[in-house]
C-alpha cells in the first residue's frame, strides 16, 4: 500500500508535465491550432526544409550525386565569391540601392499617412487612398511593363515631356546612372501607398484627446503632427524600420530581371539577381547557396542590431 | 471679471438636437458643476464653451466678449479631460509645460512657472517621470497642473475624476476644490456623479434630454427640486415619490393612496380629486410619531446597515422606497418596524401630468 502511495506522489519529470500541460491545452484550444497550422507548414515546407540543402555551400554538389554524397570542401566556395569581382559589385549595389530605398521609401508612407490623417473631406480621402494603394495590387510584370513604356525612348511619356520642353531624348533604362533612380523611384510608387496603411492604423490607435487638449492648448495642425501624432506613432515607426533594415538585402528580385540588362549590370546587379545567374543560368548551385547563406547571414546580424538599438534608445522591440 | 454666458445655445448634429436651447450666467470666481445623465448634453456643451464643437444655434461669451468664432487658443480656457489627455511620449514637467512652449514663453519663465505649478500639486519630485509611470491622482494632478500653469480665464473640466477609483476620487474632490479656492478662477465641471456635484459646486445645473431642468446651490435643489427628475436625481438615495390623489378638506390637503391618507402642505392650487405625486426624502422619514405628522403602514423588506446610519426598504404602491435612519450602534428594532412617519413640512408636492413641483417644503 505504502510503495502504491510513493509511486502515485512521485512527481513527473519537467518534461511530462510540460507535455501533458500541452496535451490538455490543445484539447481546449484546437481551434487556435488549427488556424495556425497554414502558418507553420507553410513556414516549414518553404522556409525550413530548404534550409537542409544550405550545406552545398559548403561542399562541391553534383546533381548527379545528391546534397549527402556531395563532397565537403569548407569554405571554398566563399573564397570564391570573395575574389570574384560581380559578387562584390553585387554586394555593392544590393547596399546602395536597398540604403537609398530605406532612406527615399521608408519615409514616404509616413508622410502620405500623415498627410491623410489631415485630409477632411472623406470623399477626396477615399479616392487619393484608392489610388495610391492600386499599384500595389498590379503583378510586377506589369508594372516593368508600365515603366518599360513610360521611359521608352520614341513612345515613352517622360521623353515625350523632355522633347515638349527642348530636351533629347534618354535612353533611360539602358544608363547605368539612371537604374537606381528609377528602380527605386518605381518602388516607392508601387508600394508607399500600402505601406502607409500600417501608419494610418496607427495614427488611428492615437487618443484624441490628446489633439483635443493641443487645440485648446494652442497648437496648429502642423504643430500637433509633429508634437503629437509622430511621437505617438513613434514605435510602429521603429518597428517598421526593424523589420524593413532586417530585409536590406533583399532587394526586389523580380522587378530588377525585368528591368535590368547587360548594360546596367554595373549598378543593377544586386546579390539576388547574382544568385539567379550564378545557380540557375550557370548551375553553380553551390556556390549560389555560398551567396544566398552570406545574404542570409547579413540579413539577420541587421535585424539583430537594430532591434538591440531600438530597444536601447526607445524601449521598442520586436521581441 | 471672467463672467461665462450662454444664451440659448443650441446644438445639432443632423436633425438630432442633443443641446435645446441653454441660457446660463457662470458669474467670476464661480464653480458651477453640470451634472445630469449620460447623453444629456452636458460634455456637449463644455465642448462648445472649450470650442471643440462648432455652435449650432446661440451664442458663447466670456467676459463680454462673444467667442461663437474664435478658436479655442485664443478663448484663453483650459480644460482637463477626463482620461487626462497626457502626452505619453512627454515627462510630467513637459506635458506642463506643453501650452506654454507652444505659446513661445521664454524658457526661464517656463521653468519657473512649471515649477511653481508642480509645488501647488505636490509633483516636484515626478517632474521627470512619463505618464506611464504614474498613478491614477498623479496622472490628474499632472492635468491640472496643465490647465492652471497657462493662469486661464474659466478652467473647464469634463468628468476629470471618472477614471479614479473611489477613495482616490473624494480625495481628488477635496484637491479640486481647494485648489479653486486658492486660484479663484470661474470654473465649469461636468460630471454624472451628484455626489461630486453636491460637494464641489457653488451652483449646480441638471441638466436632462439637452435642457436645464434646474439651476441652484446644492442645498435648493436637494431641498426645493424643481420637477420629479431633479427630486430623484439629486439626493442619495434619491427622493422618495408616492403617486396620490389629492383629497382637499376644510382641515388641509391630503394625498390618499393604498387606502392611505397623508396630510400634505396646503396648497390652494390644488382641488379635490388631483392627480399628483408627493416626494419625501429618505433623510426626513421619522420612526418616531412628531406634531403634523402622518402615520404610514409599511412592512420592512430589507434592512442596510451602514453603521452609524441604516437604509430601510420597503415597497409602497409596488415601488421602492427607501427610508434612511440613525442606528445608534442598534438594528433589531428596525427589522420589525411596521409604522413610518411622515411630516408634514418636508414633503414636496408635484403635478403628475407636468411632474413639476407645486409646492416646495419649508424645512426647519
Amino acid at each position: 500500500m505504502q510503495d502504491i502511495n510513493n509511486s502515485l506522489s512521485t512527481p513527473d519529470s519537467a518534461l511530462t508535465k510540460q507535455l501533458k500541460w500541452f496535451v490538455m491545452h490543445f484539447k481546449k484550444e484546437w481551434q487556435l491550432y488549427l488556424m495556425l497550422a497554414p502558418t507553420v507548414i507553410w513556414f516549414m515546407v518553404f522556409l525550413y526544409t530548404p534550409m537542409y540543402g544550405l550545406q552545398i555551400a559548403f561542399k562541391d554538389y553534383s546533381v548527379f550525386k545528391g546534397i549527402g554524397a556531395s563532397p565537403w570542401v569548407g569554405l571554398e566556395h566563399f573564397y570564391t565569391l570573395f575574389e570574384n569581382d560581380q559578387f562584390i559589385r553585387a554586394i555593392k549595389n544590393t547596399v546602395m540601392i536597398s540604403g537609398a530605398s530605406l532612406i527615399f521609401g521608408f519615409p514616404v508612407p509616413i508622410i502620405l499617412a500623415l498627410m491623410f490623417n489631415e485630409v477632411i473631406n472623406p470623399k477626396f480621402k477615399k479616392t487619393a487612398q484608392t489610388i495610391v494603394y492600386l499599384p500595389h495590387f498590379i503583378s510586377a510584370v506589369i508594372i516593368a511593363g508600365i515603366v518599360i513604356t513610360a521611359f521608352a525612348p520614341s513612345t515613352g511619356v517622360i521623353n515625350l515631356m523632355l522633347n515638349a520642353l527642348g530636351y533629347d531624348s534618354v535612353y533611360f533604362l539602358t544608363k547605368p546612372e539612371w537604374f537606381r533612380t528609377i528602380f527605386i523611384g518605381t518602388g516607392i510608387w508601387q508600394e508607399a501607398g500600402f505601406g502607409s496603411i500600417v501608419f494610418l492604423a496607427a495614427i488611428a490607435g492615437v487618443n484624441p484627446s490628446l489633439y483635443e487638449s493641443a487645440v485648446v492648448d494652442g497648437a496648429n495642425r502642423f504643430q500637433m503632427m509633429y508634437k503629437i501624432t509622430i511621437p505617438c506613432i513613434l514605435p510602429t515607426i521603429l518597428i517598421m524600420l526593424i523589420i524593413r533594415i532586417g530585409n536590406i538585402l533583399e532587394v526586389g528580385f523580380e522587378m530588377i530581371i525585368m528591368l535590368y540588362q547587360p548594360a546596367t549590370y554595373e549598378t543593377a546587379d544586386v546579390i539576388s539577381t547574382f544568385i539567379y545567374r550564378q545557380g540557375l543560368q550557370a548551375a553553380q548551385y553551390d556556390l549560389a547557396a555560398a551567396a544566398g547563406l552570406f545574404n542570409a547571414v547579413i540579413a539577420f546580424i541587421l535585424v539583430i542590431a537594430a532591434n538591440t538599438i531600438s530597444k536601447r534608445v526607445s524601449k521598442t522591440s520586436l521581441w | 471679471m471672467s463672467t461665462v454666458k450662454l444664451k440659448n445655445l443650441v446644438k445639432r448634429y443632423g436633425n438630432v438636437t442633443v443641446v435645446q436651447g441653454i441660457n446660463l450666467e457662470v458669474k467670476p470666481k464661480e464653480f458651477v458643476v453640470l451634472v445630469g445623465p449620460s447623453g444629456c448634453g452636458k460634455s456637449t456643451t463644455l465642448r462648445m464653451l472649450a470650442g471643440l464643437e462648432e455652435i449650432t444655434e446661440g451664442e458663447v461669451s466670456i467676459a463680454d466678449r462673444v467667442i461663437n468664432d474664435v478658436a479655442p487658443k485664443d478663448r484663453d480656457v483650459a480644460m482637463v479631460f477626463q482620461n487626462y489627455a497626457l502626452y505619453p511620449h512627454l515627462s510630467v514637467a513637459d506635458n506642463i509645460a506643453f501650452g506654454l512652449k507652444i505659446r513661445k514663453m521664454p524658457k526661464d519663465e517656463i521653468r519657473k512657472t512649471v515649477a511653481d505649478v508642480a509645488e501647488i500639486l505636490e509633483l516636484t519630485p515626478l517632474l521627470d517621470r512619463r505618464p506611464a509611470d504614474l498613478s491614477g491622482g498623479q496622472r490628474q494632478r499632472v492635468a491640472m497642473g496643465r490647465a492652471i500653469v497657462r493662469h486661464p480665464k474659466v478652467f473647464l473640466f469634463d468628468e476629470p475624476l471618472s477614471n479614479l477609483d473611489a477613495k482616490l476620487r473624494t480625495q481628488m474632490r477635496a484637491e479640486i476644490k481647494s485648489l479653486h479656492k486658492r486660484l479663484g478662477v470661474t470654473s465649469v465641471y461636468v460630471t454624472h456623479d451628484q455626489v461630486e456635484a453636491m460637494t464641489l459646486a457653488d451652483r449646480i445645473v441638471v441638466m436632462s434630454n439637452g435642457k436645464i431642468e434646474q439651476v441652484g446651490t446644492p442645498m435648493d435643489l436637494f431641498n426645493s427640486p424643481a420637477n420629479t427628475f431633479v427630486a430623484t436625481f439629486i439626493g442619495s438615495p434619491p427622493m422618495n415619490l408616492i403617486e396620490a390623489t389629492a383629497e382637499v378638506t376644510p382641515e388641509g390637503c391630503y394625498g390618499l393612496f393604498e387606502g392611505q391618507r397623508c396630510l400634505l402642505p396646503t396648497l390652494e392650487q390644488l382641488k379635490d380629486g388631483d392627480e399628483i405625486i408627493f416626494g419625501i426624502r429618505p433623510e426626513y422619514i421619522d420612526i418616531e410619531p412628531t406634531e403634523n405628522s402622518t402615520e404610514i403602514n409599511v412592512s420592512i423588506d430589507l434592512v442596510e446597515t451602514l453603521g452609524s446610519e441604516a437604509l430601510l426598504h420597503c415597497k409602497i404602491l409596488g415601488k421602492p422606497f427607501v427610508i434612511k435612519v440613525e442606528t445608534h450602534g442598534q438594528i433589531t428594532h428596525l427589522e420589525n418596524l411596521n409604522k413610518l412617519y411622515f411630516r408634514q413640512d418636508v414633503i414636496t408636492v408635484f403635478d403628475k401630468k407636468t411632474t413639476n413641483a407645486m409646492i416646495a417644503p419649508n424645512y426647519k
